[in-house]
């Protein structure tokens, strides 16, 4: 390919320091979007995939998180070379970011017109007649209706599912290249949330933005995403074309989620449930993070931590038991 | 064990509406309006809907933390409302496990306390002693080391909390157990955890369910039977594989056309996208509650209210159920 990734990280790391205590959250994580392509960052609570979203989005500067990167590229420009200032000018007009919380991430006294004008204004020196013609433009895009009227309404005066379009609209509106959403629809409900999930992949589709789906949701990622990433105490242990991931995972602990959630068409008598609990980010156990509760763990899963070794075309596991995985699936 | 046929526990005409206090202009929410079903002993009766439908209200009336408006709750044909309020020993019987361990379960006490306090208020042990082995048999039971009793809930992960606030449940040897969303503030790799020790504990005790969730999938997992709840009333009642294999209300084809499934190979699949959010439970829309988001509605379902009928082996309240 040509073209440069959308978006290229190597070895990000993130440490927060707390009490005195240093909690490492990100633990050297690589990620590769491609244009148009949706990758899905999978993982449950204190996983590190929040995280991961903040700090490539750059909003991770406070005094107790120390942030640090090898390789931070966004379509082929160079963040870590850049200043503040530059940095801040591709926030909502290169990359944006769709909050889980909707309700929070908008400003409660500022009318919805004004919000959406507001990028237009300052990204794009619009006039605000003219960012108020966009802004109208942007929520009938996203399926709000009679948007010429509700344009001077409140967030409070719109439902949860609208609101989600708002920040969608808000997102896409300066055809961003890679749109990062953090649990977009979790908030949601079940019928409203594949509404939602329907409209990024349309936009997507329509605009060829990437799209960096954060979620602890199997069947959200299943549904939408080209590729999968599934994090584990501040680091990816698998990656994968999402058909391919799912069918063979290729690290025990995607194995085992997969076996852990109930499926809606075949109900079995017991889950296979997973042992334990995730580590706690300040004490994660030497070897591999996922160790302690696989039943495929030996001696040398205690001591040694395995590497994110490429397990066949485009996979990526960090097991040291991948390949007896792999070769007992197609058994 | 099979469900036997006898109810244990049976609701009628329950009707919830919170009126707003002085700040509120928006009217009453009508939370329940006309729930009618029966638990039978040892089954496990789902209850899902989307937020706002009523279901953390049903739940709330079904072990006699909030009266209804109208209609009634029996235990074993006894009523739960009287002017006394409800008697001790039906709140001895019907207890309920809260979405939230955390916040259920007092940060300053210990978990034996926090275990023992039912047993001190319904006087079921008859001293320290024996109190303190109770507790650890419970905390057995659920999978909890007893040596750990002497701690506080936040020295537990959000799964053992969990375990904890079913242990406290399950101290007064209850006939029934009503859960509202007892797995939804749990991280996925723990779910099945607790989703397994509900039907576990229900083999070993015999103790009648009602499992209120979200999740399509968990719900269907763990019911017997289940009931789809939409703006306040029960859209669709019936055994488990009737309900998920042969759905007779368009709003239940909806909710399970609109789950995402880990799949990714269904992911081409013809699914049916509703229109708009559900309406607000202040003003639900007259006529039958879903006709502004059906595909089937016509100009009757606007006017006239389906009731909850047989259709085939389940119950659904619609004109135009899918028989």
């Amino acid at each position: 390919m040509s073209e440069p990734p959308v978006l290229e990280i190597r070895d990000l790391r993130v440490t927060f320091t707390a009490h005195g205590r240093e909690i490492p959250a990100v633990r050297g994580v690589d990620l590769t979007i491609e244009r148009g392509q949706t990758l899905a960052l999978l993982g449950e609570s204190g996983s590190g995939k929040s995280v991961t979203a903040k700090a490539v989005m750059g909003l991770l500067d406070q005094p107790n998180a120390d942030v640090r990167c090898a390789t931070a590229r966004l379509g082929g420009r160079d963040l870590l070379a850049m200043s503040e200032e530059e940095r801040r000018a591709l926030r909502g007009s290169e990359m944006t970011l769709v909050f889980q919380d909707a309700l929070s991430a908008l400003n409660p006294v500022l009318s919805i017109g004004h919000q959406i004008g507001e990028l237009y204004r300052v990204h794009r020196g619009l006039s605000r007649k003219e960012a108020r013609a966009r802004s109208i433009e942007m929520l009938s895009l996203v399926g709000i209706p009679a948007a010429d009227k509700r344009i001077d309404d409140y967030p409070h005066q719109f439902s949860g599912g609208m609101r989600q379009r708002i920040l969608v609209a808000m997102a896409v509106a300066l055809e961003p290249d890679l749109i990062i959403a953090d649990e977009p629809t979790t908030a949601l409900d079940v019928t409203v949330q594949a509404q939602i999930l329907e409209l990024i992949d349309r936009l997507r589709r329509e605009l060829g933005t990437a799209v960096l789906l954060i979620t602890h949701d199997l069947g959200v990622a299943a549904e939408v995403s080209d590729r999968v990433a599934v994090m584990y105490a501040g680091r990816i242990v698998e990656s994968g074309e999402v058909a391919e991931l799912y069918e063979r995972p290729g690290h025990p602990y995607t194995e085992a989620l997969l076996a852990a959630i109930p499926d809606l068409d075949s109900p079995a008598s017991s889950l296979r449930a997973i042992p334990g609990a995730p580590p706690n980010p300040a004490s994660v156990p030497p070897g591999c993070s996922f160790a302690p509760r696989c039943e495929r763990a030996s001696e040398l899963c205690t001591t040694t931590r395995p590497a994110l070794l490429e397990i066949g075309s485009g996979r990526y596991a960090a097991c040291h038991h991948s390949e007896e995985m792999l070769d007992g699936a197609l058994a | 064990m099979a469900p036997s046929p006898d109810p244990v526990l049976r609701a009628s005409g329950l009707h919830k509406t919170y009126r707003g206090g002085m700040l509120s202009r928006g009217g009453a929410v009508r939370a329940v309006a006309g729930v009618d079903l029966e638990l039978r002993a040892g089954e496990t009766l789902g209850i899902v809907g989307e937020s706002g439908c009523g279901k953390s209200t049903l739940a709330r009336m079904l072990v006699g933390l909030e009266r209804p408006d109208q209609g009634e709750v029996t235990f074993r044909g006894r009523p739960f409302f009287t002017r006394g309020g409800v008697p001790r020993d039906i709140r001895r019987r019907v207890q309920m496990v809260f979405q939230d361990p955390l916040t259920s379960l007092n940060p300053r006490m210990t978990v034996h306390d926090i275990v023992a306090e039912p047993l001190r208020v319904h006087r079921l042990s008859p001293n320290a002693r024996a109190m303190r082995e109770r507790v650890g048999e419970l905390l057995t039971l659920v999978g909890l080391s007893p040596d750990r009793m002497g701690r506080f809930p936040y020295e537990f992960s959000g799964g053992q909390r969990q375990r904890i606030g079913i242990a406290r449940a399950l101290a007064t040897e209850p006939d029934v157990i009503v859960c509202d969303e007892p797995v939804s503030a749990l991280d996925m790799s723990v779910q099945a955890q607790v989703v397994n020790l509900f039907a576990e504990l229900q083999r070993e005790l015999g103790v009648a369910l009602v499992f209120i969730a979200h999740d399509l999938a968990v719900v269907r997992h763990v019911s017997h039977r289940v009931g789809v709840m939409y703006l306040g009333r029960l859209a669709e009642l019936g055994p488990a594989a009737e309900v998920y294999g042969a759905p007779a209300h368009p709003y239940t084809m909806a909710l399970l056309s609109a789950a995402p499934v880990p799949k990714p190979g269904l992911r081409g699949r013809s699914r049916i996208m509703l229109a708009g959010d559900p309406p607000s439970p202040v003003a639900p829309p007259p006529g039958c509650r879903f006709h502004t988001r059906c595909w089937k509605a016509t100009d009757r379902c606007g006017e006239v209210e389906p009731a909850l009928e047989a259709v085939g082996e389940h119950f659904a309240a619609c004109h135009y159920a899918t028989r």
